[in-house]
């Protein structure tokens, strides 16, 4: 079985995390560069299924500037089998409908049984791109799930529901997206730091995936950042002590802040 | 964008602010060599040096030179201080630990609580300064059950006068001779003491106060001694020892270095090079454990004991 796992770079969440305000892209050089957690969980997803049985292939994949050759390095040091990186001028910028389009791209073209993502990612968080890419290919999606089981010809795993948990099965080739309720990802050693260096890590433009910057999807342009606006700071509250009338100061500010 | 400029701003305002700082330095050391050599040539000050040359007089059945224990005390004391000191700034400087460890409750140390998550490098931190405190425990009883700790310890008050006179020669730049091997001059006896009875339980007294082994629910305990007073301690008392071992490597090499490092680390007296050498295979092993110091190798040994997640 293949399994392409797909990861994203993202600034690390640990520190401030800013905006570049001219051109509204996430300044990538404020912080340190990380394999989004999800990801990483999604990777361990395959990495586990890989161990129990022989035969199978992970394959991790992804998007983004030339830094991410340091993320899919990781990726290959926990224990995948090898990585695609997709690096572009033309996808600076991309939005999700670009991004799934060049990443169903690379599905297509890797012939994955399955393709595991995390649900959605802490800088961008749009939660949309592995629903996306299974429309392009046309596949069966499952989506958040929580625990999942691949056996071969299906995958299953539940999902929580707004009122409980759903039970959800698909036949592959599928795609699934993972929440963090899977096991978080194991620590590359030794070994796999070494060995990391020597599996082979291909590198993809457009034009390798017959692509090109400027396509449309479905019949519209891509999304733009049109602006971007520096979070006005906070401003300090206003402080109520009780001098016998803090009942009515207390109703009178939540009347003018229009609360009750 | 809006940080590199602020950035920029901050290392303008460093560098102006070394431009004055410097010759103002310069200044204050040429005064303070001038000063000490004008009161050195006064009949007062020469009075004094000659009733205070420097040092007291050691109590009679004070021993006379380094047992090789004392090498390896010291050796071992440098070697955790140094990791001990990096690794307690890599906790401060709060970036995103590696891993994080959370201790098997089974076995040798076994609480009623849960035990607390920390970070690897908390660990290494908390691992060393165990380590640290053992060795201080057993260089505590040794020195006062061989009698070296007369060499360290004030035992008379004739030692504040002695150290202001060998401050004084110290800042004439006309050095006073020393013979480690026998006796420290009473600036040193004071330094050593300093650090050793004074430093070194502060550090542990507030570190142990920030330590998940302090008792979290005694009140009046607590109350009495605020986790706010350690930890504006515990920095400050890193900064004595940082600024100490400066000053007294640079001491150690600047009078005599191959005499000083023969008495430490070859235990002998002399102009050999043996306790060069000793001492340069000391100063390779602190960078290999400083460089192995890493989590991938780190993980293995947490796991022993502990277990490891993100």
């Amino acid at each position: 079985m293949k399994i392409v796992v797909l990861m994203k770079q993202v600034p690390d969440t640990w520190g401030e995390r800013t905006l570049d305000v001219t051109t509204g892209l996430s300044d990538r050089a404020a912080t340190d560069a990380v394999i989004d957690e999800i990801g990483e969980r999604a990777l361990e997803v395959a990495l586990t299924h890989r161990d129990a049985v022989k035969g199978t292939e992970v394959v991790v994949v992804s998007m983004g500037p030339a830094s991410v050759t340091a993320a899919l390095r990781k990726g290959l040091s926990m224990g995948a089998d090898s990585a695609i990186h997709v690096l572009d001028d033309g996808l600076v910028g991309a939005d999700a409908w670009l991004t799934s389009k060049v990443l169903a791209a690379v599905v297509a073209r890797s012939g994955a049984d399955v393709v595991v993502a995390g649900n959605e990612s802490t800088d961008g968080r749009g939660g949309v791109v592995p629903a996306m890419i299974a429309e392009h290919l046309g596949l069966p999606h499952l989506s958040f799930l929580n625990d999942v089981t691949l056996t071969p010809g299906e995958v299953s795993g539940s999902r929580s529901t707004d009122t409980g948990t759903l039970q959800a099965h698909a036949a592959l080739p599928a795609v699934i997206s993972i929440t963090e309720g899977l096991p978080e990802a194991r620590f590359p050693n030794f070994k796999g730091i070494m060995t990391a260096k020597k599996k082979p890590l291909e590198v993809l433009s457009l034009a390798d995936l017959g692509l090109a910057a400027a396509s449309t999807v479905a019949g519209n342009g891509r999304s733009v950042v049109v602006s971007t606006v520096q979070r006005p700071a906070r401003t300090a509250g206003t402080k109520t002590i009780d001098e016998g009338n803090a009942g009515v100061e207390l109703a009178e500010f939540l009347v003018a802040g229009r609360l009750i | 964008m809006s940080v590199s400029i602020g950035k920029k701003k901050k290392a303008t305002r460093t560098w102006r602010s070394l431009i004055w700082a410097i010759p103002t330095a310069l200044l204050v050391l040429l005064v303070l060599v001038l000063g000490a050599q004008w009161l050195r040539a006064l009949p007062a000050g020469a009075s004094f040096l000659r009733d205070y040359p420097g040092a007291s007089a050691l109590p009679g059945g004070a021993p006379v030179g380094f047992p090789a224990w004392l090498g390896w005390q010291h050796f071992l004391n440098a070697f955790f201080l140094l990791l001990i000191i990096r690794t307690g700034w890599i906790v401060r400087s709060g970036r995103r630990p590696a891993a994080f460890w959370t201790r098997n409750n089974k076995g040798l140390i076994r609480t009623k609580n849960a035990p607390t998550r920390i970070s690897l490098d908390l660990w290494l931190h908390l691992s060393l300064d165990a380590l640290w405190v053992l060795n201080g425990i057993v260089f505590y009883v040794l020195i006062f059950a061989t009698g070296q700790w007369l060499r360290i310890v004030p035992t008379s008050w004739d030692v504040f006068p002695n150290a202001l006179s060998a401050a004084l020669q110290y800042a004439s730049l006309s050095w006073p001779t020393e013979d480690g091997w026998v006796n420290y001059n009473s600036l040193q006896v004071l330094s050593y003491f300093a650090v050793v009875f004074l430093a070194a339980p502060l550090a542990i007294i507030t570190g142990l106060r920030m330590s998940g082994a302090w008792p979290k629910d005694a009140t009046r305990l607590n109350k009495a001694y605020p986790i706010e007073i350690a930890r504006a301690v515990h920095l400050p008392v890193m900064f004595f020892f940082a600024g100490f071992i400066v000053v007294h490597v640079t001491l150690v090499l600047a009078t005599g270095a191959l005499r000083n490092l023969n008495h430490m680390y070859a235990m002998q007296d002399g102009e050999s090079w043996l306790g060069f050498w000793i001492f340069a295979a000391s100063v390779v092993v602190m960078i290999i454990a400083w460089i192995a110091a890493r989590p991938l190798l780190l993980r293995p040994v947490a796991q022993l004991t502990g277990t490891l997640s993100r």
